[in-house]
C-alpha cells in the first residue's frame, strides 16, 4: 500500500517516521522533510493517520499548521535569534525603527572617517569626541511619536513603556558602543586611551534618556549633546594636551554623571508610561482635505 | 440601565496649550456598539487616547470594567481588557500580516509562543485576512491593513474596543465588510467608534454621542437623535437665508434644517439632520465651507 501514489514527490515517509512524528518526537532535519512532505503527499497523510490515534494527529496537524503561517522571521530576526535572543525580544528589535542597516551604515562611515581623521592629525580627539554622541543619537532615533509608526499601539499595551524602551535601549548601545569598539582596535597606537570615549557614552545616553522624560524626545538630546560639544570646545581652549574628560579624573566624573543620570531615569520611569498629548500626531493631512 | 457601564466618566479636560480640545466631558459606555460623531476637530481624537491611556486628562477621571487608570497598578489592568485603532495606525511595512499582530500580541505580553500563534491566527481569522496572513503589509490594500489593526486591536478578546475613524480611505465595499466585522465585535463587549459619517452610526450602532468643539451635543440612541430634527427640516425652491443649513439635494430643491418659517413644506427628518441640528453654527458652518 505505501507504494502507490508518489503524488510526484518520488518518496514515502517511513513508516516508523510517522509514527515519531505522531509522537512528535521527529528531530530536525528529518522533521522538516517530513512536515514538507506530509503537504503534498495525501498517502502518507492516510498512512500518517493510521499510525497514530486521531488525537495525536489532531495535535500533529496544529502544529505543522503552526509552523506553516509563523512569520519566517526577517535576516535581522533570524540573526538574533541565533545569537541567543528569546524570540518574542527579537521581534521587538526587529521593530525598532533604528536598528537598520541604513543607520548601522551611516555609523559606520562616520567611524570610518573619524578614524582617518586620527591618523591624518595625530591626535584621537575628533574620535573621542564624536564617539559618545553616536550612542546618544542611536537610542533618542529608537522609539518615539516621530519615529516608531505604531508608538500609540505600543503605548497603551500592558507592556511597561520603560520596559519596551530599555530592551531598544540596550540593542542600540550594544550595536553602537560594538561599532565604536571596532573602531577603537583600528587605532592601536593608543592603547586604552582610545577607549576613553566608552564612559562619556553611556554618561551622555542616560542624560538625555532622563531628560527626555522631562524636555521630549528632540529637545533633550539636542540639548545633551550641544553641553557636550561646547564642554570640549571650552576644554581645548585651554590647551590641554589630553582633554580633560578623557583623563582620569574626567573619566571618574563621566561614571559618577552615568549613575546619577540612571537613578533619575529609573525614578522617572512611569512617565514612559503615557505620553503628552501635544507630542501624539494631529491628523492634519485628513484636515485639509476635509 | 441596569448593567454596569463599561466605561464611566467625568470632567474629562485635555489642553494643547490654549483652549481645550475637550472642555469637561461625561462618558458612560455600555455593551454594544457607540458611534462618536463629530466634524474634524471636534476632539473624538483626544477623547479616544484619554480613554484609551495615551494620554491621561488634565482634568477628570474615569474608570474601565471598574479600574482607575489613573493609578499605574490601575492603567496596567485597563490595558489589559482594551483594544484600540487608533487614527491612522502605522506599521512596518516589512512585517507580514502575522509577523505585525504577532508583534503587537507580544506587546500585549503573550508569552507563551504556541498560545500566542493560535491567538494571532484566531483575530486574523475574525477579519477575514487568514489567506493574506503571509503577504508583507506593505503589499496589502487599505482596507486590509485596517483590517491587519483591527485584528491587532482584538487580540486577548478585550471588554472595551475602541476605534478611532476606521472607516475613512476605504471604497464603499470595503467599508461594508469593515462594518460587519465590527458590528460582530461589537455583540459581547463595549466598542466606541469615532466617525464623521452618519451612515457609520446608522448601520452599526445602538447608541450616539456627538461632539463638537471639544463638549458633548448629544447622548442617545439615534432613533432619539433623528427625532430632534422632526418638525425642523423643510424643503424649499431656493436656498433658505433663515435656515441653519441648507444644500442641493438630488431633485434639484434644497432641504434646509433649523427653525422653518411659517407655512414651510416639511419633510421627514433623518439622522443627518439630527446631527446638523445638534452641532452649534460655527461647526456646521465650518463643515459646509
Ligand atoms: N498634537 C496636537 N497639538 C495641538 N493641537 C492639537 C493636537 N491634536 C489635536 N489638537 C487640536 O485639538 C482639537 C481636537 O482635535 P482631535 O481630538 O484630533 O479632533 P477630531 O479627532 O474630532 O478631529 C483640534 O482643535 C485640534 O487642532
Ligand atoms: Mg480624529
Amino acid at each position: 500500500m505505501r507504494d502507490t501514489g508518489h503524488d510526484g514527490t518520488g518518496w514515502h515517509a517511513d513508516t516508523d517516521d510517522l509514527r515519531a512524528y505522531a509522537r512528535g518526537e521527529l528531530e530536525a532535519p528529518r522533521l522538516w522533510s517530513v512536515d514538507t512532505h506530509l503537504l503534498a503527499c495525501a498517502p502518507c497523510r492516510l498512512a500518517l493517520a493510521e499510525a497514530t490515534d486521531s488525537r495525536a494527529l489532531d495535535l500533529g496537524w496544529e502544529r505543522l499548521d503552526a509552523e506553516l503561517d509563523a512569520p519566517r522571521p526577517g535576516v535581522f530576526e533570524a540573526l538574533l535569534m541565533r545569537c541567543g535572543v528569546a524570540d518574542h525580544t527579537a521581534r521587538l528589535l526587529a521593530a525598532t525603527p533604528v536598528l537598520r542597516a541604513s543607520w548601522l551604515g551611516a555609523v559606520l562611515l562616520v567611524l570610518l572617517m573619524t578614524v582617518i581623521s586620527v591618523y591624518t592629525v595625530h591626535s584621537p580627539s575628533l574620535f573621542l569626541a564624536l564617539a559618545p554622541l553616536l550612542p546618544l543619537a542611536g537610542v533618542a532615533l529608537s522609539y518615539g511619536p516621530a519615529l516608531d509608526p505604531t508608538y500609540e499601539m505600543a503605548l497603551v499595551a500592558p507592556l511597561h513603556g520603560f520596559r519596551l524602551l530599555m530592551i531598544r535601549t540596550v540593542a542600540v548601545l550594544v550595536a553602537s558602543l560594538g561599532l565604536n569598539g571596532l573602531a577603537s582596535l583600528a587605532l592601536p597606537g593608543y592603547g586604552l586611551r582610545a577607549l576613553a570615549w566608552l564612559l562619556p557614552a553611556l554618561a551622555l545616553t542616560a542624560t538625555g534618556l532622563a531628560l527626555t522624560a522631562r524636555l521630549g524626545q528632540v529637545t533633550a538630546p539636542a540639548l545633551v549633546s550641544g553641553a557636550w560639544i561646547a564642554l570640549l570646545a571650552a576644554a581645548a581652549a585651554t590647551g590641554h594636551k589630553t582633554l580633560p574628560p578623557f583623563t582620569g579624573v574626567g573619566q571618574g566624573v563621566a561614571a559618577l554623571v552615568a549613575v546619577i543620570a540612571a537613578v533619575l531615569l529609573h525614578r522617572l520611569r512611569d512617565r514612559f508610561d503615557t505620553a503628552s498629548a501635544p507630542s501624539l500626531p494631529t491628523d492634519l493631512a485628513h484636515r485639509s482635505v476635509a | 440601565m441596569t448593567t454596569r457601564p463599561t466605561v464611566s466618566g467625568s470632567g474629562l479636560t485635555v489642553r494643547y496649550g490654549g483652549s481645550p480640545a475637550l472642555d469637561n466631558v461625561s462618558v458612560r459606555l455600555q455593551e454594544g456598539v457607540t458611534g462618536l460623531l463629530g466634524p474634524n476637530g471636534a476632539g473624538k481624537t483626544t477623547l479616544l487616547r484619554v480613554l484609551a491611556t495615551a494620554v491621561p486628562p488634565d482634568r477628570g477621571a474615569f474608570t474601565v470594567l471598574g479600574h482607575d487608570p489613573g493609578t499605574g497598578a490601575g492603567r496596567q489592568e485597563v490595558r489589559r481588557r482594551l483594544g484600540y485603532l487608533p487614527q491612522n495606525p502605522g506599521f512596518h511595512p516589512d512585517f507580514t500580516a502575522f509577523a505585525f499582530v504577532d508583534y503587537v500580541a507580544i506587546l500585549k505580553e503573550f508569552a507563551d509562543r504556541s498560545a500566542r500563534h493560535r491567538e494571532v491566527r484566531r483575530v486574523l481569522d475574525a477579519v477575514n485576512l487568514s489567506e493574506v496572513r503571509g503577504k508583507r503589509i506593505k503589499r496589502l490594500s487599505g482596507g486590509m491593513r485596517q483590517r491587519v489593526a483591527l485584528a491587532a486591536a482584538l487580540l486577548g478578546d478585550p471588554g472595551l474596543l475602541l476605534l478611532d475613524e476606521p472607516t475613512v480611505g476605504l471604497d464603499p465595499e470595503q467599508r461594508m465588510q469593515f462594518r460587519e466585522v465590527i458590528a460582530e465585535a461589537g455583540r459581547h463587549r463595549t466598542v466606541l467608534l469615532s466617525t464623521h459619517q452618519t451612515e457609520d452610526v446608522a448601520m452599526l450602532c445602538q447608541r450616539v454621542i456627538v461632539m463638537a468643539q471639544g463638549h458633548v451635543r448629544f447622548e442617545g440612541t439615534p432613533a432619539e437623535l433623528t427625532a430632534r430634527a422632526a418638525g425642523r427640516v423643510w424643503s424649499s425652491t431656493e436656498r433658505d437665508p433663515q435656515a441653519r443649513a441648507g444644500w442641493r439635494t438630488g431633485l434639484g430643491t434644497f432641504r434646509n434644517v433649523g427653525d422653518p418659517p411659517q407655512g414651510a413644506d416639511l419633510l421627514e427628518p433623518t439622522l443627518e439632520d439630527g446631527y446638523l441640528l445638534a452641532l452649534d453654527a460655527q461647526s456646521v458652518e465650518a463643515m459646509s465651507a
